[in-house]
């Protein structure tokens, strides 16, 4: 008997239930790939969208479209208004964000939505242009696959090989209220085609501070112990001989091993930081004659130190916008705790007032298939 | 009390069930919490928690070796009078019940949150009772049986919270105790919010097949706890910024949040259906012993029934309140309190009162 009750309670409940209340069809959905946050001359808010027409009749691929809204939400409703179809952001790959945005502090505040509701997706990777974003948006290039697929698959293949950062919305998140690290996101340029051009470096409150080139940006990943397994990296040897317009004073390496080692510590008022990288390498390219037989270890001395120079300039460049991508902050918290915390609200000045030693030592582990 | 054969729960059947109970709903915001209290030492907390779990659990096990055939309330019946076994029977029924109803309005409340966004939290407390109903009425053993299996589907889990790892950053568990014990010591109580549940052993005691392994048992299980707890701390700890992590409600769900797969979107949607399951161990034995305290005020026979009138308690109940955001962290607050009462310092208490007793009345033979 209680058996039969039970049935026809779980019959009434299913009946009732309004499970499939919030469905929502394919055909009634736009899914923005891409969300571009620009700011117009008047620093109203500019959002962009790109979106895949499935439509048969549709001659392009995609959708574009920019609308003033104070808000992210409130650009929702505004986009809905030109589509016959209800907006979901759940399959955003990219954010695009302008260097005009990027000038303000705090702009990441206006993507709380993405964190806040359990819907969006915080894997998109964030971009930086430099310049109007209706410049990219609306370029529409037809040999090459759309906007905000080309966009990702950059950023995920290069920084495949370090040469720019994959900082995601959550890395994003993490780093704004991380106080021992400054956010690096990657960086476009237009140059008739778009171009990855580096990293983004950005300040404690995440204004834009400097740009780096790819190589820099291997650099900064070797610092922070996040270089992949072989970069490549491209060295000028002094010492060799320019032949007319050929640089044939470069030599190129992959890395088979890269890592720095960091000690922290506090003396007289200053955070110290040694740095010790150490790279095994491997040729792959040198346009210059060398005894590799008898002068080897020369050789390597002569890498280290030209390495040595070019990571000096990165931490220069570092300390004078008074930022921390490498995240020495982190390591001064877990190591020299008490000084660190008295300054870490002010931790981009501590930090360029701090001494930085920094030792390269360098191995040849293969010269390749020739001499 | 007699405890037919067919009503017996073996060993790991009790551990199961109770480290159920103490996992339950409230890992998900441990690691706020702790983080809120002591930082990035939350965890060093969390393993103080358990040592003094494992003593407060110990002293349980010992009181109930007192008199091994029958419950709590069968226990005070026999030291203190019948007055003494009611009193206690009403007070573990309203801590239980209130243990139950908190694990499931926290579960609703999730799963409205990150699954259903549109379905009321009533309907979802109303779906929740139907297998709660099903396995609470099939007895202690069926509620062992389903301890074990929503283990064992449940094995999985943690292999996914390796993958955060990837992007682990260690130096964030440096310095230990950087701002010294005092916030450590802060953080003590509110792991011992998530050791909370093993007052069942009071109730459950007498079914044991093999009560000589009861201490043993007890410990494994508080260490099972304290193993799933102290992993999904240390990985939420190493993956967000030590800041940041206070800004979630339940970190332990947003850090699944960020894993990539090419074939499914949102991986957490699935391990929240999951949870369920686990979630569910929180108030099943939590109603159950309700009904049995119930049932042995009434001193009738009639379980079942009590299960029924509990789970239509409930059902009743949610239709014309369910707590909201607020509320919910309110009702969090009073259960750690009441919680720490019932569990740590009561048997303290009990302990000593037990054998001061027995020494008393044996010498009094003697």
């Amino acid at each position: 008997m209680s058996k039969c009750w039970l049935h026809v309670f779980i019959a009434i409940s299913v009946l009732l239930i309004s499970g499939c209340n919030d469905r929502l069809d394919l055909e009634d959905a736009a899914f923005p790939l891409l969300g571009g946050y620009d700011l117009d001359e008047k620093n109203n808010l500019l959002t962009y969208v790109t979106v895949p027409e499935f439509s048969k009749s549709a001659r392009k691929k995609t959708q574009e479209l920019g609308v003033r809204a104070k808000t992210l939400q409130q650009a929702r409703q505004q986009s809905d208004a030109y589509w016959p179809a209800v907006f979901q952001g759940r399959k955003m790959l990219v954010i695009l964000v302008s260097k005009r945005l990027l000038a303000h502090v705090d702009w990441f505040r206006i993507l709380d939505v993405f964190s806040r509701d359990a819907k969006n997706p915080l894997t998109c990777r964030m971009i930086m242009y430099d310049g109007p974003l209706s410049e990219v948006i609306y370029l529409n290039q037809q040999d090459q696959p759309f906007l905000p697929l080309l966009l990702r698959g950059m950023v995920d293949t290069k920084s495949g090989r370090s040469e720019t950062v994959k900082t995601t919305f959550q890395d994003m998140h993490r780093l704004r209220f991380e106080k021992g690290k400054t956010p690096s996101i990657a960086e476009i340029r237009l140059e008739n085609e778009i171009k990855l051009n580096g990293t983004a470096l950005l300040d404690h409150q995440g204004k834009y501070a400097d740009s780096l080139d790819a190589q820099e940006t291997i650099l900064l990943q070797i610092l922070q112990n996040q270089a992949k397994h072989a970069v490549s990296l491209t060295l000028a040897i002094p010492g060799q001989a320019k032949r007319g317009p050929l640089n044939t004073d470069k030599l190129s390496f992959s890395t088979n091993k890269a890592k720095t080692h960091i000690k922290t510590a506090f003396h007289d008022g200053h955070f110290q930081f040694d740095l010790a990288v150490h790279l095994s390498i491997a040729l792959t390219e040198r346009l210059f004659p060398y005894d590799m037989h008898h002068k080897s270890t020369v050789l390597e001395k002569a890498i280290a130190e030209q390495l040595k120079k070019q990571f000096e300039g990165l931490i220069g460049k570092i300390q004078s916008h008074q930022i921390d991508p490498i995240g020495l902050g982190i390591h001064a918290q877990a190591f020299t705790y008490k000084p660190y915390k008295k300054v870490e609200d002010q931790w981009g000045r501590a930090l360029s007032e701090a001494n930085i030693h920094l030792s390269v030592t360098v191995t040849i582990e293969g010269v390749g298939t020739i001499k | 009390m007699n405890v037919s054969a067919s009503s017996k729960i073996t060993n790991l059947q009790y551990i199961l069930i109770n480290s159920g109970l103490q996992v339950s709903v409230f890992f998900l915001a441990l690691p706020r919490i702790l983080a809120e209290q002591a930082g990035t030492d939350g965890w060093v907390s969390l393993i103080i928690g358990w040592m003094i779990t494992v003593a407060a659990s110990l002293i349980v096990v010992k009181i109930m070796a007192r008199y091994p055939e029958g419950t709590l309330l069968d226990l005070l019946t026999h030291y203190g009078g019948k007055w003494a076994g009611r009193t206690a029977a009403v007070c573990l029924l309203l801590y239980l019940f209130y243990f139950g109803y908190s694990c499931l309005v926290q579960t609703a409340l999730i799963t409205k949150e990150w699954l259903l966004p549109q379905t009321s939290a009533y309907m979802i407390i109303l779906l929740l009772l139907i297998p709660t109903y099903i396995v609470a009425i099939s007895g202690i053993r069926i509620i062992g049986r389903y301890a074990e299996i929503v283990t064992l589907v449940s094995l999985w889990i943690p292999l996914v919270y390796l993958l955060p790892l990837k992007e682990a950053h260690w130096l964030h568990l440096l310095p230990i105790a950087g701002e010294g014990w005092q916030p450590i010591g802060a953080g003590v109580p509110y792991s011992l919010y998530c050791f909370l549940g093993f007052v069942s052993t009071f109730i459950f005691y007498p079914f044991l097949q093999n009560k000589s392994q009861a201490s043993m048992a007890i410990t494994v299980s508080n260490s099972l706890t304290l193993l799933a707890h102290l992993f999904v701390t240390l990985v939420c700890y190493v993956y967000f910024s030590p800041d940041e992590i206070r800004e979630y409600n339940e970190p332990a769900i947003n850090v699944l949040k960020i894993i990539e797969f090419k074939f499914i979107e949102r991986i957490e949607v699935i391990f929240i259906a999951f949870y369920l399951l686990v979630f569910s161990l929180g108030w099943i034995p939590a109603l159950y012993i309700c009904a049995y305290c119930t049932n042995w005020l009434r001193n009738t026979q009639a379980e079942r029934n009590h299960v029924r009138f509990f789970c239509l308690l409930l059902a009743i109940g949610s239709f014309f309140f369910i707590p909201d955001f607020h509320q919910n962290e309110m009702i969090e607050q009073i259960f750690l309190r009441l919680g720490i009462l019932i569990e740590y310092i009561l048997p303290i208490f009990l302990l000593l009162y037990v054998s001061v007793h027995d020494r008393f009345s044996g010498r009094k033979k003697a």
